[in-house]
């Protein structure tokens, strides 16, 4: 079905305005709520690559609309890990091996935004680096701990959605 | 699968063999020198590699300190450092943006089929950026732009604009090749942003705060805060103070560098700050403080990449002055008001001077100049203005002059001393005193008949003095002028604080005073000294010439009974009165008091009536001496006293140059100076112990 | 072996190519992908803001009916002491109109005022945000002030249609001017928002802090604003200076933090500052959105 991706773009938005309001109750301090990376990963496994390829890039824009960070980073991103994920689904095999997925997309998502923000902050030109880099780790830290966590709820969410639209059930372990 | 023995994968001929363990040999000996190599310069040399390293890849920055204050006696500050807010445009954040523009110029040349320049398109791109960022800045703190309500955007800048405006190519150029890993400064003062408008305080915070306010946070643009020099009450004491100019020699700190091989670091600092004249330029040494410096690595291309270390500046100390503000500005602000037939400002000095210790209270000058005009750079035009109207000098302690009648005080002591008069014999004076085949006049064309010492200190009797100085001759004489020092250089330093300048103020008048005798004459080609001349420096006039500032000695030395004062600008509480090659005047008691009362009579009675102050009686002596302005003859007005009278605790002079047109008298045209300084340090006085007085010496 | 991944490496070159036509795409374009998707997820704000709305009206309605009457006698009470006031402020307010009349005064910048409820909170390293629920349609634009009562809250920096995004005083992207109390002189300092340390949220950094400034004993200093700056009025709360002060690198001032008059997260409503007319900054900043876009070019 053509608009499956969009279908489960809809059934994935509760989750990331769940996670929007997770960052605001934990306003006080630094940490955002980031699950966009484990988003991707249970959709990658049933759709075809180029919607797999759109549900990114849009799951990446909507984290960056309103956010400080150059405009394009994380959709490009988030749209190549799709391409790598829906070429390598055998990677996906299992429910260990799928949470392990999360986890590495949203470390790595979390990363790539994290440090593009900070560029445009102008982080590297005042120079300490020892900071950011004990920024980035609790940040990343944090999203790989929220992957863990928010990732199956979020993924039987978006299955349900898929298995609504008729999609192919996922591959599994041989 | 058939296993190939080893032995059928290699040559069985010997010549091959051989040929074989050569090549084999061939590489184990290359290996071995990478190798060997290798391990020289991991184990071995890599403390000197990583010092080239540090060399090519590093550099200091040098930051100068910021200056010492500088505050008069009692604490209140004279000299200051000021906050400026610069705007600077990051170079190397611009770079894709000039880069940008490069392109789009190169294809516009090309459109249009020019032949393409591509170093003068790089460097109109570099600038074009620059203007537009500038145009971008003078748009959010210019309030003064039209059609703002309509939402305008930044205007281009257009020819008729001040040169704040627009960025200068030369300085650009000057900057890439000298510093370009520092950022270009855009605008220099933000308070002050335009040389056209001299803005009230308020209005540069105003300017300040809308660059601060308004400008978007993050770009290339940074807004930059240094210290510059400030001279609060504007002209006051310029003279004293001075001014500063630029240096590249910053004081370094080596000691805390002796870890890096500073010799070969790429060094690049901002321009210093150093005396250029006054007490800023005598204790420099004081006031200067120690450079902080920055070691950066440096990018390929030459920019600062990041800060490795740095160690901050150190503010110079304070200089604590003897002056007192509200004294000078008293002298200062009664020196502006005399004026000639046409208005303009009458040249002048005022000197006051704490008997006792010899500390200078006020120390004045005009015409002036105001220290903050050339606190960033000194502008031709300014330097011209000053220069026009001969503002550079310090007239207290650098102009020459003949004394004129102040000096009779001298011939009376000479001719007591020697005995040829006492202090209560009395001369027939006519109306005038005949010299060889000249006349002398007395300046009351009537005479004043029967004058002892007290009457002619107080209607200062030119007849009197020619009598007695003629009789003493020109050795007495001159011995006794020496005596009270006045061919000694002032002002020199007595305490081991700084070495560097030998004087306390820059350039005091030291191997041109002139104490004049028969040598100095026949040396100068004037022929022999008669008795002429003797006459004529019994009344200060003639070769005689001196400092305002000697003379005020001259009367802190009379007010304490002595020969010499020894004069400072700098305040010292712990001053013992004492004063170098000071001795008792050698009169007798009765002598003296016949002395002192003649110099009080002179205000109660005599010249300098007009400016008696009824509740302060003090000692003066009036002069009015003859100059040659423009070769025609022109008067100085003179006034030298102490006061009170009876138990003296300030001793001051004053000097006013008439000019051709004007009748400058020494009562009429320098005693307000001196009275208004009194009438100062009298309230000051009467305040009780710590508490200062209201002031209406106010910053500017 | 998968049977897409002969197909891989076609893709990969294709969102390569599709990431330079983003990057050469006009400013507009990006423009507009960010807008729309800013203003997709705007319903979603306004819920969010509004669920808080509602569950504070539950919460309030579960309220004693006697506190509910106690309260509001002492609001009516309140109301009419208020009311005497606001009339001799009219009084003022004309003297005061006269008088600049008179000293031909320029008069300082006039405001509309758009309050606003505040929808969500947003805060990371490197910036601190909330998102009000008033936008451009309701008059507000980017770069006007954002305060509460009288304390300053930030400035807004992005306005969507019905949303917009507020820098807060803690955010790397704020900068003003203040004065300090018992700053005679009233010399200007600088606060600048800075990036956070550790799980520390970010704080405001007070620079420019004359070295002779003596920090007064008892209560910490308050910070105001300038009001010279044509973006904030005069006088409004910044926050209070921080006892520790640090001579900065340059030996030349010193610098200290802010801490902000209220738990800048706490926040419920704000009132946006909207100057009658656009200040220079706000037509930079508007330019500036443009110029940003152009320089990933």
């Amino acid at each position: 079905m053509v608009w499956a991706w969009f279908i489960v773009l809809l059934a994935t938005l509760p989750g990331l305005w769940v996670a929007d309001l997770l960052t605001d109750s934990l306003a006080g301090t630094n940490l955002v709520v980031f699950i966009s990376g484990a988003a991707i990963v249970a959709p990658c496994r049933r759709l075809k690559r180029w919607q797999a390829v759109l549900f990114a890039a849009c799951v990446g824009f909507l984290f960056e609309a309103r956010r400080p960070i150059p405009l394009g980073t994380l959709p490009f991103l988030l749209a190549g890990l799709s391409i790598f994920l829906t070429s390598n689904r055998i990677l996906l095999r299992n429910t260990p091996l799928v949470l392990r997925g999360a986890v590495l997309c949203n470390t790595l998502a979390c990363t790539a935004w994290f440090t593009a923000a900070g560029l445009r902050a102008g982080a590297f030109a005042q120079g300490d680096l020892g900071d950011f880099t004990l920024q980035l780790l609790i940040q990343v830290g944090f999203a790989a701990a929220i992957a863990l966590l928010v990732f199956v709820p979020l993924a039987l969410i978006q299955d349900a959605a898929m298995d609504r639209t008729g999609l192919p059930p996922a591959l599994e372990s041989p | 699968m058939r296993e190939t023995p080893a032995a059928e994968a290699l040559p069985s001929s010997p010549i091959a063999k051989a040929r074989l363990y050569l090549v084999f040999l061939l590489f184990a000996v290359g290996f071995g020198y990478v190798i060997v190599g290798l391990a020289l310069r991991q184990l071995i040399q890599t403390g000197d590699l990583k010092a080239q390293y540090d060399t090519q890849s590093r550099r200091v920055v040098l930051r100068p300190p910021s200056r010492g204050l500088i505050y008069d006696r009692n604490g209140y500050v004279l000299v200051e450092n000021r906050i400026r807010w610069s705007i600077k445009a990051d170079l190397l954040a611009l770079q894709p943006e000039i880069h940008r523009k490069y392109l789009a110029l190169i294809k516009a040349e090309r459109v249009r089929g020019a032949p393409v320049e591509f170093d003068k398109l790089q460097d109109k791109a570099r600038l074009e950026v620059l203007q537009g960022w500038l145009d971008r800045v003078w748009y959010v703190i210019d309030e003064v732009q039209p059609n703002k309500r309509t939402g305008a955007r930044p205007r281009p800048v257009r020819p008729d604009d001040e040169p704040e405006r627009r960025v200068n190519a030369a300085d650009l150029r000057k900057h890439l090749r000298e510093r370009r890993a520092l950022p270009f400064v855009l605008v220099t003062d933000l308070a002050f942003p335009g040389s056209g408008r001299a803005l009230r305080p308020e209005e540069g915070q105003r300017t300040i705060a809308r660059f601060i306010d308004q400008f978007p946070v993050n770009g290339p643009i940074s807004l930059q805060s240094d210290i510059v020099r400030s001279y609060p009450h504007g002209s006051l004491a310029a003279h004293v103070l001075g001014y500063i100019k630029d240096t590249d020699e910053l004081p370094e700190k080596v000691n805390e560098l002796a870890d890096l091989p500073m010799d070969n670091l790429q060094k690049l600092q901002y321009t210093g700050k150093k005396g250029a004249s006054g007490i800023e330029q005598t204790f420099d040494a004081v006031l200067k403080g120690m450079s902080g410096w920055e070691l950066w690595t440096k990018t390929s291309s030459g920019y600062n990449k990041e800060l490795v270390a740095s160690n901050p500046a150190q503010q110079g100390s304070a200089v604590n002055l003897s002056l007192d503000r509200d004294i000078q500005c008293a002298a200062e602000r009664a020196l502006a008001q005399i004026k000639d037939s046409k208005g303009e400002l009458l040249p002048g000095a005022a000197v006051m001077l704490d008997v006792n210790t010899g500390e200078i209270l006020a120390l004045a000058s005009q015409p002036t100049f105001d220290p903050n005009r050339l606190a960033d750079r000194v502008t031709q035009v300014y330097f011209d203005e000053v220069d026009g109207k001969g503002g550079w000098m310090n007239r207290a302690i650098q102009g020459l002059y003949a004394p004129g009648s102040t000096f009779k005080v001298i011939t009376a002591i000479a001719g007591l001393r020697h005995g040829i008069v006492d202090w209560d014999d009395i001369l027939e004076c006519g109306p005038s005193f005949r010299v060889g085949a000249r006349d002398f006049p007395e300046h009351d064309p009537a005479g004043y008949g029967q004058v002892n010492l007290e009457k002619m200190l107080a209607v200062s009797c030119n007849v009197w003095n020619y009598m007695v100085g003629v009789r003493l001759g020109q050795p007495r004489l001159a011995a006794e002028a020496r005596r009270f020092g006045l061919d000694t250089p002032l002002l020199t330093h007595v305490s081991d604080l700084v070495n560097g300048s030998p004087y306390e103020l820059p350039y005091p008048a030291a191997r041109t005073l002139v104490v004049p005798d028969a040598a100095y004459k026949q040396r100068n080609g004037f022929g022999p000294w008669t008795d002429g001349d003797t006459a004529n420096s019994s009344i200060g006039q003639g070769y005689i010439l001196t400092t305002p500032l000697h003379m005020a000695c001259v009367a802190a030395s009379l007010a304490r009974g002595e020969t010499r004062t020894t004069p400072s600008i700098i305040h010292d509480p712990g001053r013992d009165g004492r004063h170098v090659g000071a001795e008792p005047i050698g009169i007798t008691e009765a002598q003296l008091t016949a002395l002192r009362s003649g110099l009080e009579r002179c205000v109660t009675e005599g010249t300098a009536r007009t400016v008696r102050i009824p509740e302060l009686p003090y000692a003066a002596k009036t002069g009015t001496s003859e100059y040659f302005k423009n070769g025609e003859k022109a008067h100085l007005a003179w006034i030298i006293g102490y006061a009170p009278a009876d138990n003296p605790a300030v001793a001051f002079c004053v000097l006013v140059e008439g000019q051709l047109d004007t009748s400058t008298w020494g009562g009429k045209t320098a005693g307000p100076v001196a009275r208004d300084m009194l009438t100062t340090w009298a309230r000051k006085a009467e305040a009780p112990a710590g508490a200062q007085p209201p002031s209406d010496c106010q910053r500017k | 072996m998968d049977k897409h991944r002969q197909g891989a490496t076609a893709s990969y070159v294709v969102l390569a190519l599709c990431a330079v036509v983003w990057v050469v795409l006009p400013a507009a374009v990006h423009r507009f992908a960010q807008e729309a998707f800013a203003e997709f997820q705007a319903p979603a704000l306004h819920l969010a803001g509004k669920a808080r709305d509602l569950a504070r009206f539950w919460e309030l309605k579960s309220r004693d009916k006697e506190e509910i009457l106690a309260a509001s006698r002492d609001l009516a009470r309140a109301n009419a002491a208020l009311e005497l006031q606001l009339r001799r402020y009219e009084d003022i307010r004309k003297e005061n109109v006269r008088l600049r009349e008179m000293l031909r005064y320029n008069p300082p910048p006039e405001y509309l005022t758009v309050v606003a409820r505040v929808a969500v909170r947003d805060s990371s390293t490197w910036w601190q945000r909330i998102v009000i629920r008033k936008g451009s349609d309701d008059g507000v634009r980017a770069g006007c002030p954002v305060i509460f009562s009288d304390r300053v809250i930030g400035k807004v920096a992005v306005a969507h249609h019905t949303t917009s995004e507020v820098d807060l005083i803690t955010s790397p992207n704020f900068r003003c001017t203040g004065f300090l109390e018992s700053d005679e002189q009233n010399r200007i300092v600088l606060i600048t928002g800075a990036p956070g340390r550790g799980l520390a949220s970010g704080r405001s950094r007070v620079t420019a802090i004359p070295q002779d400034y003596v920090y007064p004993v008892g209560n910490a200093p308050k910070v105001t604003t300038t009001g010279l700056g044509g973006v904030y009025p005069a006088g409004l709360i910044l926050g209070h200076l921080e006892g520790g002060q640090r001579t900065t690198q340059d030996g030349n001032f010193r610098e200290s933090s802010l801490t902000p008059t209220r738990d800048l997260f706490s926040l419920q409503e704000v009132t946006v500052l909207v100057p009658k007319y656009p200040t220079p900054g706000e037509i930079l900043l508007e330019d500036q959105a443009q110029k940003r876009l152009d320089e990933l070019r």
